[in-house]
């Protein structure tokens, strides 16, 4: 009896021990990558490529799903515990930078030749991101409710908010997340000072004070304006947001050209275009790479390679492409690329491209890291919830930028 | 050693080895971390810099506001939590028909996750706030909660009980289950009133029970994350950010990871000793029959 018992414990821990072995091994099988993206719109779509990938190739792709503003955190834990996606994305400069250890050498890739030099991201020289598509934001209108010459000045812009208020619609839609509260509105008064990127330098420095630029001030009028006259927008969120405008409740939005997904599936019976925030005379579209694909460095080779065929059928072969242009909605930047059907927001982001009438992306390029999340949205939400003067925005905002860049 | 006690040993490695493992070794490679600059990517580099993490953290505005704020959130919270509970716990252990119904219904909140709870109740306590507002006219109570600084904060409250006192009131039930039954007729028959018989026999014979719960919730509360994530995300304007919150945040979103590390340390030491003062007084307390 006493060797049953002695037994049934060795075998008992054995099994656990097994278990454990179990597990392991089950991490490690072949012919498989995963890839993890931060644009939740393109998400279901890139499922779907991927069991057509797997079809055509073999080899079985997993996307991760994601909660959009956190996708950074997320990967930065998986890239930490050493068991980061294969393929992945970054926004911003210093997003690259601080990641550039772990971001293969993409230089023979196919699609790197078809690209132009300035669109890829580059860490010491070598290649390492592909641009993931071009996109420009700005105020997206309903041609049926809005005059666009009405609202290409900044005075203009409010007497219109102040209109649609007294017809009970929003003006100009807004939404909760950092990105679309502040974040990306934020950009125009910096994008069209003369030269950019010496300007924001010298606000990160606080040589320049953003309450005595003249671009600023309008912009915080702006923002007084919505804080008076709309629903606040702290309380809407990007789907809401969207929605409202597709169903004709709001006649404009500040949106990019990625939210004709979402608009696709409305039945939207109106126009629309888009124009840029009228700030300092200018109303060109802000437009940008918003993000790069990179491969994980510290995946093994045979993955890194996979990471690596899975791009290059991405963005040369037949069906890589008819997905990016058809179904994500991208806008081409691979050289011969070229989309028949662009959705009428792409396709006025591709005329202002195409017209030279564009300013920068200075968020992605120049402002500190993670300066949207952590130091700008709660200014915002102060902002919103409270009876904050003009000067105190901005002076605020101004705080947020120098805390920022000092870390 | 003697063969029985062998065995006990044998018996506990599993234990041991996985508390050391996900316990120990975690707690003292974050101590290390606390002492170093680094963004917590493995191929970045790391820098020693002795206590100055600590240093920074004492003067950390945000930090400091947090830790204020969760120590009220954990005081209300704790108070309400138990309350709730025990009074819950009273009502399903009496002769009440619905009991077993009443049971279920409480306890449920416990078994749906931090995450999720919170998700619900940001519909709630937003939208339809706010559409009620509309409705019955009275937007001084109805708005969209969450949007207001005080309201947000009181909002976190209310979830945070809903979601513990179904937990706490199990332990509280099993508590007042194992009163002997001897005492109450006994009391009983020496013509104790309802309210004498609670708050002479039955609360005094409890304090194990309270002991823990107050422990839990006092542990729970200061820790709270997941309801904070989903329901408010620290926001208006940094308004809800609980510790842990801001811990994250500096470690994942800021990629400090040695100062994010220092901060927790110092919360560590702050739940530790303030959980381990309250077990000491509240278990002084406990009599037995």
């Amino acid at each position: 009896m006493k060797r049953m018992k002695t037994l049934t414990c060795i075998v008992l821990a054995l099994s656990l021990l097994l278990g454990l072995g179990l597990a392991g091994a089950q991490a490690e099988s072949a012919g498989k990558i995963v890839v993890f993206q931060q644009k939740t719109e393109i998400y279901d779509q890139l499922v779907e490529l991927a069991k057509t990938y797997q079809e055509e190739t073999g080899v079985e792709v997993e996307v991760w799903p994601i909660a959009g503003d956190d996708y950074y955190q997320n990967l930065k834990t998986y890239m930490a515990s050493e068991s980061g996606p294969t393929v992945f994305t970054l926004n911003s400069a210093s997003e690259i930078a601080e990641m550039s250890g772990y971001l293969a050498d993409l230089s023979d890739l196919d699609v790197m030749g078809k690209v132009q030099e300035n669109l890829i991201a580059m860490v010491d020289g070598k290649k390492t991101g592909v641009p993931m598509t071009a996109e420009g934001f700005g105020i997206i209108y309903n041609k049926d409710l809005v005059d666009p010459e009405a609202i290409s000045t900044m005075d203009g812009l409010i007497a219109y908010i102040q209109e649609q208020k007294a017809a009970g619609l929003t003006g100009l839609g807004l939404s909760q997340e950092g990105y679309f509260l502040i974040g990306q509105i934020l950009n125009f008064p910096f994008a069209v000072q003369d030269d950019p990127v010496a300007f924001c330098q010298q606000v990160f420095s606080g040589e320049v004070k953003l309450a005595d630029v003249p671009e600023f001030q309008e912009f915080a009028k702006l923002f007084v304006a919505i804080r008076e006259n709309q629903v606040n927008p702290l309380e809407v969120t990007y789907d809401g947001n969207c929605g409202d405008f597709a169903t004709g409740k709001t006649a404009a939005i500040h949106q990019g050209n990625w939210c004709y997904t979402m608009f696709s599936t409305y039945d939207i019976d109106f126009e629309m275009g888009m124009v840029g925030l009228p700030v300092g005379g200018s109303t060109a579209i802000a437009v940008g790479i918003p993000s790069y694909w990179f491969v994980n460095a510290d995946a093994s080779e045979e993955e890194q390679q996979l990471g690596k065929d899975f791009l290059d059928w991405l963005y040369t072969s037949e069906t890589g492409v008819d997905y990016l242009m058809n179904k994500f909605g991208f806008l081409p930047v691979v050289d011969g690329m070229t989309s028949e059907k662009l959705d009428p927001i792409s396709a006025s982001v591709a005329d202002a491209i195409a017209s030279g009438n564009i300013i920068d992306w200075t968020f992605n390029t120049e402002w500190p890291a993670s300066v949207i999340m952590n130091d700008l949205v709660p200014v915002a939400e102060e902002f919103f919830t409270t009876e904050m003067t003009e000067a105190d925005f901005l002076t605020a905002l101004n705080d947020a930028f120098v805390t920022a860049a000092a870390e | 050693m003697s063969m029985k006690k062998r065995w006990f040993a044998l018996f506990t490695v599993p234990l041991f080895f996985v508390f050391i493992v996900v316990v120990i070794i975690p707690f003292l490679s974050g101590v290390y971390y606390s002492f170093v600059s680094w963004d917590g990517l493995p191929k970045n580099p790391m820098k020693f810099v002795g206590f100055a993490n600590y240093a920074k953290a004492f003067a950390d505005t945000r930090f400091l506001n947090s830790l204020e704020r969760t120590t009220v959130f954990t005081l209300i919270t704790m108070v309400t939590v138990n309350v709730l509970a025990l009074g819950f716990a009273l009502v399903v252990t009496s002769k009440l028909r619905l009991r077993n119904v009443g049971r279920v219904m409480i306890f449920m909140p416990y078994l749906i996750g931090g995450l999720l709870l919170g998700y619900i109740w940001q519909f709630i306590l937003g939208d339809c706030m706010a559409t009620l507002g509309e409705m019955t006219g009275r937007t001084d109570l109805f708005f969209y909660w969450l949007s207001n600084k005080q309201f947000a904060f009181i909002g976190l409250i209310v979830v945070a009980t809903w979601q513990m006192a179904g937990y706490m009131m199990v332990i509280y039930i099993a508590g007042l289950q194992s009163i002997s039954d001897d005492v109450m007729e006994a009391a009983n028959v020496d013509g104790a009133s309802y309210w004498q018989a609670l708050f002479r026999i039955r609360l005094p014979l409890l304090m194990p029970s309270i002991t823990i719960c107050l422990f839990l919730t006092l542990s729970n509360c200061f820790k709270i994350y997941d309801v904070n994530l989903a329901l408010t995300g620290g926001g208006p304007a940094n308004a809800t950010e609980m510790v842990s919150m801001n811990i994250f945040n500096e470690i994942f979103a800021k990629s400090n990871y040695g100062y994010g590390q220092a901060k927790a340390i110092v919360f560590f030491i702050i739940v530790g000793v303030i959980t381990m003062f309250q077990v000491r007084l509240t278990s002084r307390r406990e009599v037995e029959v």
